[in-house]
């Protein structure tokens, strides 16, 4: 009686999908299925004895996901474009020291080292931050192609950008990062806080964005640069363009300190900067900006080349600044920005409302409603106190500080909303 | 209360392609206690509920007090139907379900009350008021389901087959109580079973129904001493039927018969022509030495006796066929064994001729 | 009659699986959620999750969103079920279809449909906006999630309604008709009422559904509901963040206090006394314009049901659908996309769900018998502590097995536990055994123990029995019940989410979510949608075929 069920399991198990006696590497990635597809298809047609097991997961859950695996049976590689998680990462001792690779690898690219100068992790890609727009949705509304960030704070965009959040988005945090460090921190959020305020949508993950854009949900949207150019070389209705505001930052590969296949990963770290390699981000669909200069030969016309200056990348990313606030400033976005996101919509309305019921008077109200609205309920000295920083990175299971951080993201969270409720009621009232 | 008489004139009632009620029609006085009988099937149900509004005749007229009601819908009727299952709501109290109909009407609280008091005392669950459907027994559900009805105190009491959900002890006094209640309200009442006993021995006239047809109207005894033709014979009571022929021979008068054979016919007995069943009911059957002149003799052996109490049941066989004979029993009498040749006599006041 | 010692040992192994691997991983998040980090007890995560405005007003929107959806499928269902209960509609198929499509559809899939048909820039809108200038915020946060809810539960509210309509015997409706009362004063006192038992079973288990549903809130990018919210805690901050297991902890407590709110509620007015066997009522006529009315309602919500469906399969064929009404350019490129890339997706479907669903008929035909045909003491716990499986949210169950199973490793060098596929088929079959369960009891009721009687009384052994008579006549409702855990297997995403690691290891469901992440366009996603939908539908055709040829067989004879 149990023999034929027992026979089916054991034939079913015998089809499973084993560790093979080969090697598997494993990545942990944020990137999307285009790029891990056509990298675990070349590499494991070059190197036939290795397999390659693709982690997907957005960065933030991919550090966690790395630190909460036991020494010995760590994942190989990590793969990402915010250099921020390598330097986590590295801070807690999850990487190796493997060193640069690739001699015809350059060092830098405009000021920004391409290598982790520790040697921790290397530059896989470059990749820049622009404005993503829906050419049919914008001629729609008649909308003015926009050119820089500073663009986008005027009240024709009301209502139709998208943006994502730096808590759920290593590259919008590197955007963030990148207009805070080039205009200066309280400029930096006025600008923040009115294209957000312009904007319809705080999307879940940054692909949400050129999604929107893409299917004409939005007509205008802030995003690393790869997602902008492999949909429109994919054919959809959109255009893409670097702002002069913009860092060239590279996305970077490293190998986890006490993976269990170290040689197999190495392999792939080394294959993803081969030549061959690096052509692979030229496909249309992945559309990301080589490390290797001398694929931009192979390159189609019109291609943007970081090392021939065609970006003007004005910033000069530190990103030890970009590490050393990064809860901050990711905490600060979501309290300010992601959770009282109607109500920052409604504070913005409400001036745009009142600026043109008054007719380009000047009003001391609306002033300061603006004021209230566009100022970071966090100032730059704030967000430099050591005592601050430390309270955001302490242990999550450390009851007593979970609760004092729950705190002051309440404080924020609340001056915030008072400050929007505040800027309706002036701004309605302004004469 | 004034009764009032219900009129039903060459009805006609289809479902789809089937008909159900074949030209119908009867007429119900007012104050009486009417029995439709018939089997399953003889649309006595849908007659019934045709008279309470659930259906809608083709052809024909449903008068009530007079007026057709041909397109009035059941709630405004005034006719108070008891449905076999009693449908007593289960998510209301005895004394909310008894309050139903006179809440529909409007009237104010207190007389609701009042007279919700009142038609529980006359089926007897005065203070039942407050149980609910689920902690009653069949018989008090019942109850209910009348004084629910009666509370609103409706033209005519439509009776949907009450007692079969009934136990055999419960039936029958249940049954007298209900002939009680009738008398003394008066109400005119239409009454729908399939069991002949109810309706002999409640009502004052019985319409015997098959097949959408109606067979016969009478009071209890014309249906069982003259019934006019096969079925009713069959029906109403237990009957030795006889398909046959009438012959003349000479001046003698013989019943000519498949199963019996030729029998000869006592005198003054006048059979109508053509083929027709020689009905006589078993207990007008005697055992005898010899028969009179005046009672159809038959000759034959006994094959089977059942002892009923009251009385022996024997099955003669007699030429083909065989006559069921109900004996009286007296005590310490033995019955007759099986085998013994013996003589029947059945007066001629006995002998019936019924059309097939 | 002393209970069989091997019966013993299979109801203690039952008791242990389902202690092992759905009581301890819930016990193990409640206990975190309550726990101080040192051992001992603590309320100050639920004080800290008071604190933050954020979860308060996910808490709120998760109940206004299930309360909105419940309401809403209410009022499309009500008149729809009395239509086809009360009255000569031939439309009557048509509204069976109704309660048919939605479920073959997971919801988080037809989401992403709705997203290009009812969107700000979606079909509608832009027809809207061309012929009058206005726009419908359907898609709009929250307001999206309630659409998408409404759409794909109501039907279920359908079905009960109209279930608990069609049993109330018409001679309570026509005794009142009889008294007096008609229209709208026969509806409120006496048919609603009696059909309100029904009616809450159903509209309970959907409330509990949207309330801890992650899937769609997170296709259409809403994250300020309480589901969303702990998944993205819990994997972004890590399995130790303490909100995480509290939201797991109201989410859990929500849906047992609904579950058992309606047991109770239930249970209060068991009508089903009544029905005595009364000649059911023909049913009414429409009037011409009552009819024209019903129909045009009827095919209005036929069209919007069908709405996801018809997305999805436009999407799946779309090269590009960017704010034009309808997509340009067809292709079938995805579908080809599709099949050379995710064969390993569809086998791991069929892998986790077949064994998942072959566990779940093994246990349920185990339990049914324990518990309908032994005497053993406390087999009633078993069934009730897989009914519990019922209330328990994917999302809990998932974040349980991978905290309670963290470093565990399979035997054989099997690597862990909790990034081996075997995982899957625990979560899946734990959640799904409520179902086949149901099925097992219902084909257990029907075999008469007559029956197995007989053969004992012809010499065979307990074992044998149930080999040869038993299990045979139960086949029916053994492979309706397969067939039902299979499917909904197949089509959930909570637990899936949470429970994939690798993308080897993913199944069709994780794979057309990680498809809705390309910034090419959902079209490959709907694909593989459009793929499962398919599968799922054959499976749910099968089901029926299968217990509608089964069941003459059933009855020894005596009813």
């Amino acid at each position: 009686m149990k023999t034929p069920a027992i026979r089916a399991l054991a034939l079913a198990l015998a089809c499973l999908p084993f560790a093979a006696a080969a090697d598997t590497v494993t990545v942990v990635t944020s990137f999307p299925k285009e790029i891990t597809t056509a990298y675990k298809k070349a590499y494991e047609a070059k190197y036939p004895q290795d397999k390659v097991e693709i982690l997907n997961k957005n960065t933030a859950a991919g550090i966690a996901y790395v630190r909460e695996q036991a020494a010995g049976a760590r994942p190989e590689v990590f793969w990402a474009s915010a250099p921020d998680a390598f330097e986590v990462l590295s801070g807690s001792k999850l990487l190796a020291k493997i060193g640069p690779g690739n001699p015809a690898i350059p060092a830098k690219v405009g000021n920004y080292p391409v290598n982790d100068p520790e040697g921790y992790y290397r530059g896989q890609a470059l990749a820049g931050y622009g404005l993503m727009w829906n050419t049919r949705y914008v001629k729609a509304n008649n909308l003015p192609e926009p050119k820089e960030w500073a663009d986008l704070v005027k009240p024709v965009y009301f209502g139709h950008l998208a943006i994502s959040s730096p808590s759920r988005s290593g590259t919008t945090h590197l955007t963030v990062e990148t207009i805070l460090q080039g205009e200066g921190w309280t400029k930096g959020w006025e600008q923040l806080l009115a294209i957000c305020g312009n904007s319809a949508a705080i999307t879940e993950r940054s692909f949400g964005v050129p999604d929107g854009v893409n299917n004409g949900q939005f007509g205008i949207g802030l995003v690393i640069d790869f997602f902008g150019l492999a949909a429109k070389n994919s054919g959809m209705p959109v255009e893409f363009v670097y702002p002069s505001v913009t860092a060239i930052v590279p996305a970077n590969i490293a190998l986890i300190d006490g993976a269990k296949a170290k040689d197999a990963g190495m392999r792939f770290i080394e294959f993803t900067l081969s030549e061959e390699g690096q052509m692979l981000l030229l496909d249309p669909k992945i559309s990301r900006l080589p490390v290797l200069p001398s694929v931009y030969a192979k390159a189609p016309a019109g291609y943007p080349n970081p090392f021939g200056g065609q970006i003007q990348a004005k910033v000069n990313f530190d990103s030890n600044l970009s590490e050393s606030r990064y809860y901050v400033v990711v905490s600060l976005f979501d309290q300010q920005v992601t959770f009282r996101h109607k109500e920052l919509v409604a504070a913005m309305k409400a001036i745009y409302d009142a600026q043109k019921r008054l007719g380009g008077r000047k009003s001391a109200q609306l002033d300061e409603a603006r004021s209230l609205v566009l100022t970071p309920v966090v100032d730059e000295k704030q967000a430099a106190d050591p005592k601050l920083l430390a309270l955001f990175k302490a242990k999550k299971t450390d009851a007593e500080a979970s609760k004092a951080k729950a705190k002051v993201e309440e404080e924020w969270a609340a001056k915030a909303k008072a400050n929007y409720a505040r800027a309706v009621e002036l701004a309605n009232s302004a004469k | 209360m004034n009764p009032v008489g219900v009129d039903i004139r060459h009805v006609a009632l289809s479902f789809g392609a089937t008909q159900v009620l074949k030209d119908i029609s009867v007429s119900v006085e007012p104050g009486e206690f009417f029995a439709l009988l018939g089997p399953s099937g003889s649309g006595k149900s849908t007659l019934l509920r045709l008279i309470a509004g659930f259906n809608q005749h083709q052809a024909g007229e449903v008068l009530i007090g007079g007026r057709d009601v041909t397109g009035t819908p059941p709630w405004k009727r005034d006719v108070g139907m008891v449905f076999q299952n009693y449908a007593l709501w289960p998510h209301m109290t005895v004394e909310q379900n008894v309050a139903f109909g006179l809440e529909e009407r409007r009237l104010p609280r207190a007389q609701v009350r009042e007279k919700v008091a009142a038609a529980l005392d006359l089926v007897g669950l005065a203070g039942y008021g407050a149980r609910r459907p689920g902690q009653l027994s069949g018989g008090q559900q019942q109850r209910v389901a009348i004084a629910r009805t009666l509370a609103i105190e409706p033209q005519v009491l439509l009776l949907d087959e009450p007692l079969s959900n009934l136990d055999a002890k419960l039936r029958v006094q249940t049954r007298q109580e209900l002939v009680k209640l009738q008398r003394r309200l008066g109400i005119t009442t239409i009454f729908v079973t399939h069991d002949q006993i109810e309706a002999l021995t409640t009502c004052h006239r019985v319409a015997v129904m098959d097949d959408g047809v109606i067979q016969q109207v009478g009071t209890p005894m014309e249906l069982f001493d003259f019934p006019v033709n096969r079925f009713v014979a069959q029906f109403v009571g237990s009957v030795n039927l006889f398909a046959g022929r009438f012959e003349r021979e000479g001046g003698a008068l013989r019943f000519a018969s498949e199963k019996l054979g030729r029998v000869a016919l006592p005198a003054g007995v006048e059979p109508p022509a053509g083929e027709f069943d020689l009905a006589f009911r078993p207990h007008a059957v005697s055992v005898v030495d010899a028969a009179g002149p005046e009672a159809l003799s038959l000759r034959g052996a006994v094959e089977n006796a059942e002892f009923l109490g009251e009385f022996l049941r024997y099955e003669i066989r007699v030429g083909e066929g065989l006559v069921i004979a109900d004996i009286p029993h007296a005590r310490g009498r033995a019955p007759i064994e099986p085998g013994t040749a013996i003589s029947l006599a059945v007066p001629a006041s006995e002998l019936r001729f019924v059309a097939a | 009659m002393r209970t069989h010692p091997g019966i013993v040992a299979i109801a203690l192994a039952i008791a242990a699986f389902l202690v092992a691997f759905l009581v301890i991983p819930v016990v193990a998040v409640v206990y975190t959620a309550f726990s101080d980090g040192q051992g001992g007890f603590t309320l100050a995560h639920f004080a800290a999750f008071n604190e933050i405005s954020l979860m308060r007003e996910s808490f709120a929107n998760s109940l206004y969103v299930a309360g909105m959806t419940v309401g809403l499928g209410t009022l499309i269902a009500v008149p729809l079920a009395y239509l086809t209960v009360r009255f000569q509609f031939r439309g009557a198929i048509l509204v069976q279809t109704l309660g048919v499509l939605p479920l073959v559809m997971p919801a988080f899939v037809g989401a992403a449909a709705m997203q290009l048909l009812f969107g700000r820039s979606g079909s509608v809108n832009l027809i809207l906006k061309d012929a009058f200038g206005v726009t419908l915020p359907l898609m709009e946060g929250l307001n999206g999630v309630i659409f998408v809810e409404t759409l794909h539960y109501f039907p279920f509210i359908l079905l009960n309604l109209s279930a608990a309509l069609a049993n109330i015997d018409s001679s309570m409706e026509e005794a009142a008709q009889n008294l007096g009362a008609s229209g709208w004063r026969l509806f409120r006192k006496v048919v609603f009422p009696l059909a309100m038992p029904g009616y809450v079973a159903g509209a309970s288990l959907v409330f509990i559904k949207v309330f801890d549903d992650l899937g769609t809130p997170l296709v259409l990018n809403v994250t300020n509901m309480l589901a969303p919210q702990a998944y993205l805690r819990v994997t972004s901050i890590g399995l130790e963040d303490p909100i995480g297991y509290v939201i797991c902890v109201i989410l859990v407590a929500f849906s047992i206090g609904a579950m058992g709110g309606s047991w109770w509620f239930v249970k209060r007015r068991d009508y089903a006394l009544v029905s005595r066997g009364g000649v059911q009522a023909p049913k009414r006529r429409l009037t011409p314009w009552q009819a024209l009315l019903a129909y045009g309602w009827i095919v209005g919500m036929l069209l919007l049901v069908l709405s996801p469906h018809l997305g999805i399969l436009l999407l799946s064929i779309s090269k590009v659908w960017s704010f034009t009404v309808l997509p340009e350019q067809l292709t079938l490129a995805h579908y080809a996309t599709v099949f050379t890339e995710s064969k390993q997706m569809i086998w791991n479907t069929f892998l986790y769900c077949g064994l998942a669903a072959l566990l779940d008929v093994a246990l349920g035909t185990a339990i049914a018998y324990i518990v309908l045909r032994t005497k053993l003491p406390g087999r009633q716990l078993l069934d009730h502590l897989v009914t519990i499986a019922l209330a328990m949210p994917g999302l809990v169950l998932g974040i349980g097995y991978l905290r309670t199973f963290k470093g565990v490793e399979l035997p054989f060098g099997g690597g862990a536990l909790t990034a081996s596929w075997v995982i899957f088929v625990l979560a899946y079959a734990v959640r799904r055994l409520p179902y086949a369960l149901r099925s097992c009891m219902a084909a257990l009721t029907q075999v008469h123990p007559a029956l197995e009687e007989a053969a004992e009384n012809l010499g065979a052994g307990r074992w044998n029995t149930i080999r040869r008579v038993v299990i045979p006549l139960m086949m029916g409702g053994i492979l309706a019940g397969f067939v039902t855990s299979f499917i909904t297997a197949a089509a959930e995403i909570s637990e899936t989410i949470l429970l994939t690691s690798r993308e080897s290891m993913a199944p069709m469901s994780y794979g057309i979510y990680l498809y809705f992440q390309s910034v090419l366009g959902r079209g490959p996603g709907a694909a593989l949608g459009v793929i499962a939908v398919a599968l799922v539908a054959f499976g749910t055709y099968v089901s029926h075929r299968l217990v509608a040829a089964r069941s003459p067989h059933q009855s020894g004879g005596g009813q």
